[in-house]
């Protein structure tokens, strides 16, 4: 009985532990920033496999989620005969919503873990070290570059999730339900802001999504035991984080921006 | 680490230690070690294992840092070096890791010339020439376009060579070279650390248990044992030194200083039967 | 993994291209920016009594056809009435100073937008002008009243001041009724109220502030369009130099005429209930 509390107090000090880690390896990356502009080719490559690789399942999974998204709504929103409204409704929800939160989520289970997975692996066999020996700064070389690139990537990747998934709801609301195209396009373009839609919405949240994921992938590449269970229980923890983390994290800035 | 600290064969050691202590996660690894590593020559450094000789070569490098005691390394101290500076030493030392350490994203070429990319500006016809020299020199050029997951241990541990001696090092530090080699793949590691440090007089420290191999290649051997050097002195003398420690390690009995039983309690009382004593 | 360095380069940049090329899709096609065509345009002012459900940025429309949009709406503090600017694009800026500008509603449950009927001054409005004729909302519950009553008419809060009368009857007359000045439509009935202890009725007229040279001795007779029309206030002018205020009370009133005290006119030629009354100047 006794020993089961100071475990309890244990997980809630580990848990915090490694958030307040975290926080302080982002400044450890920002202030590798500077040096890691010399690895600027690091950073593009890094940028290829982390958001160009990752087109593929955004780019499928945004036009499900607005054709599934137009879909549900259509047959809601007959109910009232307010069917004109639809695209209106899965823009909106996309771009505020859907867009930034699933993008950054996919982005996590397939960017976030291929990056933990490789400096997880770079650490197991002795790169890291070898760096290090070689004069070059592993964080400079590994964690910064791939940080930014994660940052980069993920609002460019929101919009092209947002544009596949206004397309798809296009797909199925006009070739398929018969929605008329002129009244689809208008009440969107009517309602749907720049401002507080598209820049808040989907650029500001998948900025600091990008931030977060990225953060979290590359802090449990570097600080895992560097064995090969250590690797794979590392990238499940950055799928878990980095989910409760985007989650969160949506809340608070829906409640800021919106 | 310059051209002079290589060029003349003086005595005084490239490495000193004095008084290292290290206590890591409360084990003692090292208790007021005393060590001096002659410079132009090659060194071996022996021991049972987990005692410490890998961590030995970190501290000389400056990636660990030791509780008491100093390092110098060619008259300087490593732990009051700043990061510039301890990354300007390291330019100097060339380190072999016992698994390579290529970075898997780059072929055999580019892993090689990644040090000279790094530090240097120097054009693409240069570091294509150096790289393809030091490829010469391990006997890997044909092979400069494979990448690492293609090479065999033995191959990968020679590109891992050439890169380490990419910038000329006065000093080479080599972390357990024989592991897990074929006899053809351990007399080419051997050759190449003897016509290195014969050629260019490069400072060679070796970790490793091979003894058969350390004899043909080592010039002086150091054998550490609980945190201090219990033998020293070229390998044919360490090898016929009558201590309890030489006896075992070398003449091959499985018990001795270092125990076969891992401490435990009382064997008959955990079977079952109290009240027996020894 | 071991390309050539430049086709990570080539591949990341088209990358790029592509994200800023979905985000310049989104922002241009699916927001409210594919609305605004030219930039140019000039703003004016209208003020309604409710806005009901106008939001900023709903579309104004003339003859059905998006002229521009709703730019700000604002309560000027101390005043029930709401400050409405619309922004109108240059290509429409030939709008008659006397046109109406009224709340609709898209279909029956959509949102409002402010739709603007041509008047017929020769005058234009100007940037930063008013259009004075307005039309609110129409609540459900005022649209089927007025159903029954009076015919709507127009407002004119932009500029209007409020004089009393007192009848003695004041027949179908109702909130709402059109107050004239020579057939001219120059007010409207504000509220119809009966006096518990004057016994007879106590009217409100707002009178639209261009007319602001009534004689403060000017009669104010109910009267009736045509034989069984609506009936309306009409004001006949008197003579004094003196010129109706805010607040005044029009001491000459003229009640109804009763179908009944008609025909009974005709039949018999003596006065039976003719309610000319010369109207106590009490309040």
């Amino acid at each position: 009985m006794t020993a089961r509390k100071p475990q309890r107090r244990n997980m809630v000090g580990q848990v915090l532990a490694q958030i307040g880690s975290c926080g302080l390896f982002l400044l450890t990356l920002l202030a590798a920033v500077p040096r890691s502009m010399r690895h600027f080719r690091e950073t593009t490559r890094q940028l290829w496999f982390v958001g160009a690789m990752s087109l593929t399942i955004i780019m499928t999974c945004g036009l499900f989620v607005g054709m599934v998204l137009m879909l549900q709504l259509y047959h809601v929103l007959s109910i009232f005969g307010g069917t004109s409204a639809s695209g209106m409704v899965v823009a909106l929800a996309v771009y505020r919503e859907l867009g930034p939160v699933v993008t950054a989520l996919l982005f996590a289970g397939r960017a976030g873990t291929s990056i933990t997975a490789e400096i997880g692996l770079m650490r197991a066999t002795d790169q890291i070290d070898a760096m290090e020996m070689m004069a070059v700064d592993p964080v400079a070389y590994v964690a910064t570059p791939r940080f930014l690139a994660g940052l980069i990537a993920m609002p460019l990747l929101c919009c092209v999730f947002c544009a596949m998934a206004v397309f798809g709801g296009h797909l199925v609301g006009v070739t398929w339900l018969g929605i008329d195209n002129g009244t689809f396009w208008s009440n969107m373009t009517a309602v749907v802001d720049v401002r507080t839609d598209i820049v808040n919405g989907v650029l500001l949240k998948s900025l600091a999504f990008g931030a977060v994921v990225s953060l979290i992938a590359v802090f449990q590449g570097f600080t895992t035991p560097p064995t090969s269970e250590g690797v794979a229980y590392a990238t499940t923890r950055t799928v878990v984080a980095s989910s409760i983390a985007i989650l969160a994290l949506d809340f608070v800035l829906t409640a800021f921006l919106m | 680490m310059t051209q002079a600290d290589r060029s003349q064969p003086d005595d005084s050691p490239l490495v000193r230690i004095r008084g290292l202590t290290t206590v890591l996660n409360g084990k003692t690894i090292f208790d007021a070690l005393d060590m001096d590593i002659p410079r132009g020559r090659v060194t071996a450094i022996m021991g049972p294992s987990g005692t410490g000789k890998t961590t030995l070569l970190k501290h000389i490098t400056g990636q660990m840092r030791a509780d008491a005691g100093e390092i110098l390394v060619g008259g300087r101290n490593v732990a009051g070096l700043s990061r510039d500076q301890l990354y300007k030493l390291r330019e100097g030392i060339g380190y072999l890791f016992q698994n390579s350490a290529l970075l898997t994203d780059f072929d055999v070429f580019e892993n090689v010339a990644f040090p000279l990319r790094q530090h240097t500006r120097l054009p693409e016809e240069l570091i294509r020439n150096l790289v393809l020299l030091k490829l010469q020199a391990v006997g890997l050029r044909g092979a400069a376009r494979l990448m690492p997951n293609e090479l065999s241990g033995g191959m990968a541990r020679r590109v891992a060579l050439a890169r380490a001696i990419v910038f000329d090092p006065g000093l080479i530090l080599y972390d357990e070279p024989f592991v897990g080699l074929d006899p053809v793949a351990l007399n080419q590691v051997l050759k190449l650390i003897r016509t290195l440090n014969q050629t260019l007089g490069i400072t060679s420290v070796l970790v490793a248990h091979e003894l058969e191999a350390v004899k043909q290649v080592a010039d002086h051997v150091f054998l550490i044992a609980n945190g201090k050097v219990v033998a020293q002195g070229s390998p044919e003398a360490i090898a016929a030194d009558g201590s309890p420690w030489t006896r075992q390690f070398f003449g091959g009995a499985a018990d001795g200083p270092v125990p076969f039983q891992y401490p435990a309690g009382d064997y008959a009382q955990a079977l079952g039967f109290p009240g027996v004593t020894k | 993994m071991s390309q050539p360095r430049s086709s990570y380069a080539v591949g990341t940049g088209l990358f790029i291209v592509l994200g800023f090329a979905a985000l310049a899709y989104l922002a241009t096609r699916t927001s409210s920016v594919a609305n605004v065509r030219q930039g140019d345009s000039y703003t004016i002012d209208a003020q309604f009594t409710n806005i009901g459900q106008l939001k900023e940025r709903a579309p104004v429309k003339i003859a059905g056809v998006r002229v521009g949009q709703v730019q700000s709406i604002t309560l000027q503090p101390g005043h029930d009435v709401a400050d409405v600017k619309l922004s109108i694009d240059k290509n429409y800026a030939a709008i008659p100073q006397d046109s109406v500008a009224t709340i609709f509603t898209s279909g029956l449950l959509g949102d409002q937008y402010v739709g603007i009927q041509y008047g017929s001054a020769e005058q234009t409005v100007a940037e930063g002008g008013t259009l004075a004729r307005t039309r609110s909302t129409q609540p459900l519950e005022e649209m089927l009243g007025k159903f029954f009553g009076a015919g709507g008419v127009v407002d004119n809060v932009g500029g209007s001041y409020t004089v009393k009368a007192r009848f003695g009857n004041v027949g179908s007359l109702s909130a709402g009724s059109p107050v004239k000045m020579a057939g001219v439509v120059i007010g409207s009935v504000q509220s119809v109220l009966a006096d518990p202890v004057q016994l007879n009725a106590d009217v409100v007229l707002s009178i639209d502030k261009r007319y602001n040279a009534i004689p403060d001795d000017s009669a104010a007779a109910v009267f009736t369009s045509g034989l069984i029309g609506s009936q309306y206030v009409a004001i006949q002018p008197g003579g004094s130099p003196d010129v109706l205020e805010d607040g005044d009370e029009m001491i000459l009133t003229q009640s109804a005429m009763q179908l009944e005290d008609l025909i009974g006119k005709f039949l018999v030629s003596d006065s039976s209930g003719g309610n000319k009354s010369a109207g106590d100047g009490s309040k």
